[in-house]
């Protein structure tokens, strides 16, 4: 039941006039004009890897144990981190058949951040190596996992250690400038953008358009791959079926790219740096007065952050030895005399300059991003689309070098970033958070709130009532030094570091100081992350208030960030359902009822694009699934409900002319509900709803058209036509369905592995089919 | 406003089913769903009888025997539906789809809705007067009543020695129909 009120959504269209979707396939251009049209069909190798890669990575990972382990159609590069999700990350109890892929991935979201800066010799020395984008380049694909275990002290003293850490390394150099213009540019009319010209690579996400867009190129290019197809012709000897708790990868990768990039903005402090790295090469005539020089630039010059953020993060100091051309001697007296002036937090990194080709004994590739923000990874598909380069662009590093950065990663992390964020959250504690929740802390802002109500009483100007607060309420911020920013950069802090515990509470006071400020877009923040650290945090909270406090969390949050008129952050309440699904999913099965209904929410606020609708109406039948019911009888199971979400998500798949992804839903809508009709046995299983069955297979006989004609069958046309109109008739009907019950991938692949130009879809020239329908034409006739 | 009416065996085989709309305020009794509404009304029924699985065991309001009208259940978009259940178990479900203007939506129509973000909240928000309310005391009792009605019909029909509900017999006797009719004019 959803308690929400009557929603304006548009019905969903679906094709039950028939004449309408079945125009739909001839207004397609034919294949080899299509295929010249759309530039994202043309698969050069590169561009290839660049698919493969993010959809191996989020596709293959291996899930928590209990789970059975789908076969990878893609063996996960050499440095897609396979094994160590295992769930080691966090403990946590999670139900039996689940996979926390997603808790990870909102784990490894949420890290600090790293401003890097490098001086003009030390970008031209790494651009030397083949690397465009400098340092950065450089640096960024090693932040995202941190080799071996961090430990962390929380803030009771407990240490904990998690080896899948990471930072985020970000760009000291413009991030001030896109920091400014900070508001996240979002439109979700349903229009993807489709012009290269207009992407620019930004580094900073938060732009659901272009998230749309990208999945919209992955899946393009699963659909238009014939490698896809291959691997499933191999995995037909057993066929296997996927399990409940694992999860497409599109929306995996949905979910990554929109947590990719967080913009930097007032009322939230994950974007903001922790820590700055400023890296000179060794060239530098003076070193210690270019490292002076950058750090006046940063600390009060042109690379300033905005005023809202703090300033005052730790300096990181890098000298790059260039082992070919450099004097170690030298560089070294030059470290020494860095340590001295800088203290402890800096590193000599040795490098080899000259570029590393493939073929060379020990080059590895570098790797690829995960986190990169959808924008930049766009940019990225389009550059290789329009080169016609056959060879793998990324560039090779020698492994000495890798080694390096390797090193210099793990030094970083942990010997400066964490201590460091130990060391504020324990001041910050100490000095803000505890004032705040003693007993002065109590009166000072129950004083405020009545002088506020006061003064607003008496004021006749009610912008300027809250004099008296911290909140700056014409520019919509805090101070970074006034006590409700420095308690939610503590918190968030926390919220990196995964101490849910203080997170949590810090947050909780800090929603109600917002909420007194009327500060929305902090109130709607404070009230999200206190809704995931809840979730997040490993101790049971099985307790009714409990549960109830996280939902009305979860409302607000989506409340006050699309609603409020002048702050309208689609953005941020995308995020705070999609993730409050997705925790409330794994968190227990009763609660998964909450999690479809947030998931419909975000299809009725239309929060999304049609790629995001299709992929969300999939996680809400993924959502209904988890709850299994009880005992024998499975009392309070929602298979139904799950089958005809999946129903659903396979007729917006169809739409959209995915049509992989609309028949792997129809199938598991069709496993759902043979589950829960009983007198099926071992296939002939029929929709109780003569409506159902015909709806059904007219959809199955309308994805296969689309299926052929997206292989580039031009007779697939009309035969998939004929299909339908034999559809109708009943007996055709049903051959179809149970083809699929009794064995999911056998029909199809009588279709698609045959390399015959001419395809009957009616099947009767297929033996296979052929031996089929007789065996079932004997199961029919004793099923009725 | 416009209803359909199933009657669902335990083995969720539907027996019987029939459409109509309002006929208050107006109404030519006539539904008026569109086609696609009409191609997901079954699956829509079809899920709700997971709720009503889970809500006929839970605790009965009334005291002593357990409850036969669930009262509004399930809710899908902007359909809803109400239960009543019989000794047997057979499901009967009036699923009720209000016109638009009785959800608040204007006659913009829903597509503008979707676009735009600031109207995200207008739909849901809308809890102004004349909305459709599922649970308001009217509504129910009107529904109570249609189903008291045809459960007496119903009963009359299971009486036959000849109709087994166990085996899936479909209702086709065109008494029952016109009487389901007869009811549903009177009371929906």
């Amino acid at each position: 039941m959803t308690p929400q009120h009557v929603s304006p959504k548009k019905p969903p269209n679906y094709p039950a006039n028939m004449e309408a979707s079945m125009v739909l396939p001839r207004q397609r251009m034919s294949p080899a004009a299509s295929l010249a049209g759309l530039p994202y069909r043309r698969s050069n190798p590169s561009l290839h890897k660049l698919f493969e890669s993010t959809a191996s990575i989020s596709g293959s990972r291996p899930n928590s144990g209990t789970v059975t382990p789908t076969p990878s159609v893609v063996s996960g590069s050499v440095f897609s981190p396979g094994g160590r999700q295992n769930g080691t990350g966090t403990p946590g109890s999670l139900p039996p058949g689940l996979s926390d892929e997603h808790r990870n991935l909102i784990h490894r979201a949420f890290v600090p951040h790293v401003a890097v800066l490098a001086d003009a010799d030390a970008d031209k020395l790494i651009r030397g190596k083949g690397l465009e984008g400098g340092f950065l380049q450089l640096l960024r694909p090693f932040g995202e996992s941190v080799p071996g275990k961090v430990t962390i002290r929380d803030s009771v003293g407990a240490s904990k250690s998690y080896d899948d850490f990471g930072i985020r390394f970000v760009d000291g150099n413009n991030e001030a400038a896109a920091g400014r213009g900070a508001e996240p540019r979002i439109d979700t009319t349903n229009t993807p953008r489709t012009s290269s010209s207009s992407i620019r690579p930004r580094r900073t996400g938060g732009d659901v358009a272009h998230i749309e867009e990208l999945v919209d190129r992955h899946l393009q290019y699963s659909e238009f791959n014939t490698q896809d197809m291959v691997s499933d012709y191999l995995n037909q000897g057993n066929p296997n079926v996927p399990s409940e708790g694992t999860s497409s990868p599109f929306y995996t990768l949905y979910l990554r790219r929109l947590l990719s990039g967080m913009p930097m903005v007032p009322h939230e402090t994950f974007a903001h740096p922790v820590a700055g790295i400023i890296a000179i090469s060794s060239q530098s005539q003076n070193p210690i007065e270019e490292f002076r020089k950058l750090y006046n630039r940063q600390h009060d010059g042109d690379l300033r952050l905005p005023q809202w953020a703090e300033n005052d993060y730790l300096r990181y100091y890098v000298l790059i030895h260039d082992e070919e051309n450099g004097d170690i001697a030298k560089s070294n007296q030059t470290f020494d005399a860095m340590k001295r002036h800088f203290g402890l937090h800096c590193h000599l990194l040795r490098l080899k300059s000259q570029q590393c080709i493939p073929s060379d004994d020990d080059s590895v590739r570098l790797p690829t991003c995960e986190w990169m923000p959808a924008s930049e990874e766009l940019a990225e598909i389009q550059k290789r689309e329009t080169v016609d380069d056959m060879t793998d662009p990324a560039p090779y590093l020698p492994d000495s070098d890798i080694t390096a950065i390797r090193t210099f990663v793990r030094e970083l992390v942990a010997q400066s970033v964490i201590p460091n964020m130990e060391r504020n959250i324990a001041t910050l504690n100490e000095q803000v958070l505890a004032r705040r929740r003693g007993l002065s802390g109590r009166f000072m802002s129950l004083s405020k709130r009545w002088t506020t109500f006061g003064s607003s009483r008496n004021s006749s100007s009610p912008t300027i009532g809250s004099s008296n607060s911290n909140y700056d309420s014409l520019q919509g911020f805090y101070r970074p030094d006034t006590p409700e920013a420095q308690m939610r950069k503590l918190a968030d802090y926390c919220f990196m570091l995964r101490d849910w515990k203080l997170a949590l509470s810090t947050y909780d006071i800090l929603r109600t100081d917002f909420n007194n400020d009327k500060a929305w877009r902090h109130y709607a923040g404070a009230a999200e992350m206190a809704a995931m650290s809840a979730l997040l945090s490993p101790a049971p909270l099985s307790s009714k208030t409990k549960m109830e406090n996280i939902d009305t969390w979860i409302e607000i949050a989506s409340y006050s960030y699309t609603d409020r008129q002048r702050s309208a952050a689609p953005y941020y309440a995308l995020r705070t359902l999609a993730l409050g699904l997705e925790l409330l999913r794994l968190r227990s099965f009763s609660v998964a009822d909450d999690a479809a209904r947030w998931a419909s929410r975000i299809l009725e606020n239309g929060l999304v694009g049609p790629i995001g609708a299709a992929l969300f109406t999939e996680r809400i039948s993924a959502c209904y699934a988890v709850r299994t019911g009880l005992g024998t009888l499975r009392l309070g199971t929602r298979r139904r409900k799950a089958a005809m979400w999946s129903v659903m998500a396979a007729e917006t798949w169809f739409r959209l002319d995915k049509a992989l992804q609309a028949e792997k839903c129809l199938d598991a809508a069709l496993r759902l509900y043979g589950i829960n009709i009983e007198h099926g046995q071992g296939g002939a299983v029929k929709l109780p709803f003569d409506q159902m069955q015909s709806f059904i297979d007219d959809l199955r006989q309308q994805i296969l058209g689309l299926r052929l004609q997206n292989r580039g069958f031009a007779d697939g046309e009309e035969e998939g036509e004929e299909g339908v109109g034999e559809g109708e008739q009943g007996g055709e009907v049903e051959e179809a369905t149970e083809a699929f019950n009794s064995s999911p991938r056998l029909h199809r692949k009588s279709l698609i592995g045959a390399v015959a130009p001419l395809i009957d879809m009616n099947g009767p020239r297929s033996p296979m089919l052929e031996r089929e329908r007789e065996s079932r034409g004997l199961g029919e006739e004793g099923f009725q | 406003m416009s209803y359909t009416f199933t009657i669902l065996s335990p083995t969720d085989t539907p027996l019987f089913t029939h459409e109509f709309g309002t006929s208050r305020s107006g109404g030519d009794g006539v539904p008026r769903f569109t086609a696609t509404e009409r191609a997901m009304n079954p699956f829509i029924l079809h899920s709700a009888l997971d709720i009503v699985e889970e809500v006929q065991w839970g605790t009965s309001s009334s005291s002593g025997s357990a409850a036969m009208y669930l009262k509004h259940i399930d809710k899908y978009q902007n359909n809803f539906i109400s239960c009543w259940i019989t000794g047997a178990n057979v499901r009967f479900l009036l699923l009720t789809r209000p016109r638009d203007e009785a959800l608040g939506l204007g006659s913009g129509g829903a597509g503008s809705q979707r676009g735009s973000l600031a109207g995200g909240r207008a739909g849901l928000g809308g809890n102004a007067g004349g909305v459709y309310n599922p649970t308001s005391p009217a509504t129910e009792e009107a529904v109570k009543n249609f189903f008291v009605d045809v459960y007496e019909v119903w009963v009359k029909t299971i009486m036959n020695p000849f109709f087994h509900v166990g085996n899936g017999d479909v209702v086709k006797s065109p008494v029952f129909r016109a009487r389901v009719a007869a009811a549903a004019k009177k009371y929906l």
